[in-house]
């Protein structure tokens, strides 16, 4: 087994330490637009082939992430952990039903049928965060954790609860040497929570997309690698059909 | 017979009447509740006030009227076990939708109040839920079993107030007789938990228990009821397999007697 996993971006895995340490948790912030997205799906195919990947999508389907994978020739063998698709089945489609039935009224029908679908009360408080860090205490080395996005999970439960998921994740791949990589939304949350999750990482990764006159221009910022601040650094990315490319600037 | 309330009118007095079923209940309310009142049944537990209630339906159904149930603490199906016991009862009641049986938790979750305390936009869509439900069933005779349960997730007395107020103006407009029940401590000094059910109910029985020469007795006493002439004097309840009787209360003397 290698000491490192291996980004699939090679300059990136050079500027760092031939790819991030086993047992590392990764951050990767951008502003929308950025390719954070595009980000995580490369790490995840990355290491489809020799270790075990979880991808926890919150906002995308499946067949979205895998054809966005299979779109730039990259491996989907991975197990995805859709809790975007969960949250709408249990919670907002929920609303959607509860929203029809207040404004156009109940029937005994409607009583009878919700009572014989004996949905458990718990299922509508359903915690969403138990089931990230239940799925995650799940795998056994060498695996990769890819959770994109943190902002999901943010939104609907207290900071407190999410940091202490994250965490748990962290200890867990840290205990079993795995990595795992969350994303983050900039600019969304304050700069209290941003801080302290960036505090938790072992590795942040800001991606930052400026216009430059007709064009965008795209950095790559290593801000953080735990104990190996000299690795900290800017490269440039570019992201094309083949995927994404960085160089030193 | 001292008369509840002065002020009740002649033709009121000539209203329409729900016959309970129950012999010595409808002899105190000249014949029955009025119809379209809404009757807060209050006592503490164990006084009977389920049965009572069950029974009222019963009857109701067994006289050909469609009858609701909304049992909000405890599960409608042990309601049922409780009620088939009866002589009078005939479970095709049951079968043939005479007598509904609906959970209150049910309609909570369908209508999405799972927080713990409702809001006042909650309370226009649960009445106008029961409102629904007493339309689409033709019910004339309903049953909260416990309206104190309903007011414990309002919390404030607006909420309270307005729910009462609503509910009862809802089954009224719909000639529907209705029973809420209410649960008191035994040492309570009103007739409701929060204050506000009783002023705005058209009527208040009171269940209680009594003891007497080491026997716990059960007691009756209709306090209030709008529309009818009725006795105020306190009766002695027994449950018994052929139905509640009521025999009145013997000053000094052992009140057991059926």
């Amino acid at each position: 087994m290698a000491d490192s996993a291996s980004f699939g971006i090679p300059a990136l895995d050079k500027a760092i330490m031939d790819g991030v340490p086993k047992g590392y948790t990764i951050l990767c912030i951008g502003t929308p637009g950025a390719g954070v997205e595009l980000f995580a799906k490369r790490f995840a195919s990355a290491g489809a082939e020799n270790e075990t990947v979880r991808y926890f999508s919150t906002s995308e389907r499946d067949e979205d992430v895998l054809d966005t994978m299979k779109d730039f020739g990259w491996s989907t063998d991975l197990k995805i952990v859709n809790i975007g698709t969960m949250y709408y089945e249990k919670v907002l489609a929920r609303h959607l039903d509860v929203s029809k039935y207040r404004l156009e009224g109940l029937t005994m029908r409607d009583l009878r049928q919700f009572e014989a679908e004996e949905y458990p009360e718990d299922e509508y408080v359903a915690n969403f965060l138990t089931t990230l860090t239940y799925e995650v205490s799940k795998l056994t080395p060498p695996f990769r954790i890819v959770l994109d996005s943190l902002n999901f999970f943010l939104e609907y439960y207290p900071y407190n609860e999410v940091l202490s998921a994250l965490r748990t994740v962290k200890a867990h791949t840290q205990h079993n040497e795995g990595v795992a990589l969350v994303t983050l939304v900039k600019g969304v949350l304050d700069s209290r929570t941003e801080s302290g999750i960036e505090e938790i990482v072992d590795v942040i990764i800001e991606l930052e997309r400026l216009r430059d006159g007709f064009e965008f221009k795209r950095n790559l910022l290593i801000r953080k690698v735990r104990n190996h601040p000299e690795k900290t650094g800017i490269l440039a990315y570019t992201i094309d059909e083949k995927g994404i490319s960085a160089k030193g600037v | 017979m001292p008369p509840d309330d002065e002020g009740a009118e002649v033709d009121d007095l000539e209203r329409a009447r729900c016959p309970t079923g129950i012999e010595g209940l409808d002899n105190i309310l000249n014949g029955g509740i009025p119809r379209g009142n809404t009757i807060l049944f209050t006592g503490s537990c164990g006084t009977g006030k389920t049965t009572l209630s069950l029974e009222f339906l019963v009857h109701g159904a067994l006289a050909g009227e469609n009858c609701l149930f909304v049992s909000v603490t405890e599960a409608s199906e042990k309601l049922m076990r409780n009620v088939i016991p009866y002589d009078f009862f005939d479970e095709n009641l049951i079968k043939k939708g005479k007598l509904v049986f609906v959970d209150m938790p049910v309609i909570y979750r369908r209508l999405g109040m799972t927080a713990m305390e409702l809001t006042l936009e909650d309370v226009e869509t649960l009445v106008k839920a029961l409102g629904d439900l007493v339309d689409e069933l033709s019910i004339k005779r309903l049953v909260i079993d416990s309206v104190t349960s309903v007011c414990y997730r309002l919390k404030t007395e607006e909420k309270i107030r307005n729910f009462i107020l609503k509910v009862g103006k809802t089954l009224s407009d719909r000639g529907c007789t209705s029973l809420l029940i209410s649960e008191i401590s035994p040492s309570a000094e009103r007739y409701s938990l929060y204050g506000v059910e009783e002023a705005i109910a058209d009527g208040i029985v009171l269940m209680g228990n009594l003891e007497r020469r080491g026997d716990l007795l059960r007691t009756l006493q209709v306090v209030k009821m709008r529309g009818t002439n009725h006795s105020r004097a306190k009766y002695v309840l027994d449950l018994t397999p052929a139905g509640i009787l009521l025999v009145p209360l013997l000053k000094g003397g052992s009140g057991g007697g059926t």
